[in-house]
């Protein structure tokens, strides 16, 4: 499975315009939406919300991997934004969040959500990795950032 | 230094909420706290290493507890890891 394959030049935002954590959610999933990988948008959400009620995907160091498992997932994809001002989202260490992956997979995809999550979080223990993504500036960047 | 293996037992394995247990717990200590998988050591006290080790149901992993504090902090990742549920 090649992990980088799953994003999109499709599904990706350099300039998320959200403020709250609901709003970033909508925002990605817009994207993910209108590029035909979801059938239902409030399913997913729900999907979303359910788990950040859970535990935040707030992870800190200013990242955050909201993700959902749902029936209305097409295939697995992964859609990324950052938002320059940052964005609270509960994180682990109270600092707003300001690099985004929404991971989303079909119900029936097993354990296909922990390979990509073990994927970006090995990339993000690198502090260049992280300021590669806040600063990319198109798609090519965003890829070149995991190389 | 002392080490200890585990089986991991809860369905969602190691992210999410349980991953974030995890760490929580470990920074409670002073000990140096890692995790081994398939011969990998990372550090318990980050929950990007922890997510990056992709720990599912069913893995054997390994607990290193390095200080002062090493036995409690073993006893203390042990006791959560075995009791997780979700």
């Amino acid at each position: 499975m090649d992990i980088k394959m799953m994003f999109s030049k499709e599904r990706v935002s350099f300039d998320l315009k959200a403020r709250t954590k609901e709003e970033a959610i909508d925002e990605l999933i817009e994207m993910l939406y209108k590029d035909g990988k979801l059938k239902d948008k409030e399913s997913f959400k729900r999907a979303v919300l359910k788990r950040e009620e859970e535990f935040s995907t707030g992870i800190g160091m200013g990242i955050a991997i909201p993700h959902g498992k749902d029936s209305s997932v097409v295939e697995p994809c992964i859609t990324f934004g950052v938002s320059k001002n940052g964005i609270d989202f509960d994180s682990m260490d109270g600092k707003p969040a300001h690099i985004f992956f929404l991971i989303s997979v079909p119900e029936d995809a097993a354990d296909t959500h922990l390979h990509i999550l073990s994927f970006i979080s090995r990339k993000l223990m690198h502090e260049d990795v992280r300021q590669k993504l806040f600063n990319a500036k198109d798609f090519e960047d965003v890829i070149n950032a995991f190389n | 230094m002392i080490e200890r293996k585990v089986i991991i037992n809860n369905p969602t394995g190691l992210h999410a909420r349980p991953a974030s247990l995890l760490v929580k717990e470990a920074n409670k200590f002073k000990s140096e706290i890692m995790i081994n998988k398939g011969g990998k050591d990372v550090n318990a006290k980050s929950i990007l290493s922890v997510l990056s080790l992709g720990v599912s149901n069913g893995d054997e992993i390994i607990i290193k507890a390095n200080g002062e504090d090493e036995k409690e902090a073993m006893d203390a990742i042990i006791n959560l890891i075995e009791t997780l549920v979700e």
